[in-house]
């Protein structure tokens, strides 16, 4: 049982391993186009927007805020039992790119759409995942 | 030249309006069936379905199913079951968005002479399966193992359907106040037609006190936002409609149909607030060279409470940021303006990705039904499909012969 009330880690894709990586170093780093420029989410080889294969990791701000969110009742994986209520947040990043993460820091009926949100980091066994809590003024 | 635009496509679809007709439907037993795979629940829906038309099994040449997800080319093994060998046969991927899909890929297969008489289905022991074991009921997940996300997701708490798509219903409270009442309205009406509807999984009335008082799973959305888990499946054959006129029921005509898939993703664009029911319906639309004025009654994939309205929404039944206040109206109910999901849909007859949704259409337009489940003076039936990553979409558009 001790391995099921563990959370799940990533267990990255070959191309999302530098954003992983980067996350270990607390930094949100982003696929980003040599060529065209844009940043795009989750990470590919491919620029999605000109598909241009130079492609490398750049740092983002880490600001953004919430385009939607939904608080989880129900437990769907045992390691998740007595954190209920909690929310997951599709967090649009001031660079373009929506990722998902959690929003804490408050109260699951304190979230609301278009709320300013900035990353913190929180270690997860051996990985370092990208959460976000409300901007600090 | 602009590949985006489709609409002298469109134009020449319209050779397509009424060529084919659904000649025999029939559905599996629906509910709770323990004891019966995935397949032999489709081969079942299959067998009835050949019996409704009054063919036999060696009078099909097209299989097209919706294999469940573990299944390697799921479309051999049913004819197998079946005893037949089909000119064409194949199985599809696009989710719930597939029943009709099927339908379309079997029109046109007709209209190029590659197959005369298609049967078309989907099957899936969902409640067995999630029931088998304390650990499958515990974690309700209809996905193999092998296509679930390895990141991204589960170590944010993040899984299964029901999150996905509230995260739209949350985006359109927040844009257009849409509230839990108007999706309530949605869960009430489907039940009162389950009611009617005596092969339907759901045997009790809800009330919109019984469906605030339902616990929450991920909010926005309690447990009569979601559909049920079942075992069923349902099926319908195509054939060319001047072969269809002296079968055993009925014929119903074929009169269009559409897809669209916002590939670009669910999380994307405004995908989550305006689905591609827009452009699948526009197709549609063109084919039978009809509007949603013109449609009697509505079969709307029903996965959550909240994509009924956002599909009637794109399908212009009404404006975007009305579906509240429209399906709050009655409109759904039988008698209402647009009676939608009129044997109960998926969150109160029972769940087979579309397939009963296609095979109640079918039923309305046949007017064979007594008085209190008909939809009066019925001559058009909307149907849609939804699914794969939230994404993929389609529309048929059926008519009374």
């Amino acid at each position: 049982m001790s391995d099921v009330k563990q959370k799940p880690v990533p267990r990255p894709a070959p191309e999302s391993a530098p954003y992983w990586a980067a996350a270990r170093e607390r930094r949100l780093s982003l696929p980003k186009c040599e060529d065209c420029g844009q940043n795009w989410f989750p990470p590919s080889r491919t620029c999605p927007h000109c598909l241009s294969s130079r492609v490398t990791f750049a740092d983002v701000s880490g600001r953004g805020k919430v385009y939607s969110f939904v608080t989880f009742h129900r437990v769907y994986h045992p390691a998740f039992e007595g954190e209920t209520p909690y929310v997951v947040a599709l967090i649009e990043l001031e660079e373009g790119p929506r990722l998902l993460s959690n929003v804490i820091g408050l109260a699951p009926e304190d979230v609301r759409c278009e709320m300013p949100v900035e990353v913190v980091f929180e270690d997860v066994g051996d990985a370092t995942i990208p959460k976000f809590r409300p901007r600090q003024a | 030249m602009n590949i985006a635009d489709f609409s002298t496509d469109l134009e020449a679809a319209r050779e397509l309006r009424d060529y084919c007709s659904i000649v025999g439907t029939a559905t599996s037993r629906l509910g709770r069936v323990p004891g019966v795979s995935s397949l032999d629940l489709l081969v079942e829906a299959i067998r009835n379905t050949v019996e409704d038309a009054g063919l036999k099994a060696s009078d099909i040449d097209g299989v097209i199913c919706r294999g469940p997800d573990e299944s390697y080319s799921h479309h051999q093994v049913v004819a197998e079951r079946l005893g037949i060998n089909a000119r064409f046969s194949t199985t599809l991927t696009n989710g719930g968005a597939s029943q009709i899909l099927g339908i379309a890929i079997a029109t046109m297969a007709i209209r190029f002479g590659l197959a005369k008489t298609i049967v078309c289905g989907f099957g899936r022991d969902t409640w067995s399966r999630t029931h088998a074991t304390e650990e499958a009921r515990v974690r309700n997940e209809t996905r193999p193992a092998s296509q679930r996300p390895r990141e991204f997701g589960p170590e944010y708490g993040y899984f299964g359907a029901t999150a996905a798509h509230a995260f739209g219903a949350t985006r359109h409270m927040h844009l257009y106040g849409t509230t839990r009442d108007d999706f309530g309205a949605i869960a009430t009406a489907f039940r009162e037609h389950a009611l009617r509807n005596p092969d339907a999984q759901m045997k009790k009335p809800l009330s919109m006190e019984d469906y605030h008082a339902g616990r929450m799973i991920v909010a926005p959305f309690g447990m009569y936002d979601c559909s049920l888990r079942s075992d069923a499946a349902g099926a319908v054959i195509v054939t060319r409609s001047d072969r269809a006129k002296d079968m055993r029921r009925p014929p119903v005509l074929i009169k269009g149909f559409g897809t669209f898939n916002n590939t670009r993703g669910w999380f994307n664009d405004d995908n989550m607030v305006v689905t591609a029911a827009k452009q699948s319906g526009e197709a549609a639309y063109r084919m039978a060279g009809l509007g949603p004025s013109e449609v009697d009654t509505a079969q709307i994939y029903d996965c959550f409470t909240y994509m009924v309205l956002t599909q009637l929404e794109d399908y212009g039944f009404c404006k975007k940021g009305e579906g509240g206040a429209f399906v709050s109206s009655g409109a759904l109910r039988l008698g209402g303006a647009l009676p939608c999901n009129t044997s109960g849909g998926q969150l109160s007859e029972s769940h087979a990705e579309g397939m009963l949704q296609i095979v109640e259409g079918v039923r309305q337009m046949r007017h064979l039904y007594a008085p209190d489940r008909q939809v009066k003076d019925a001559e058009i039936a909307l149907i849609s499909g939804h699914g794969g990553n939230q994404v993929c979409h389609s529309t048929l558009i059926l008519g009374k012969a």
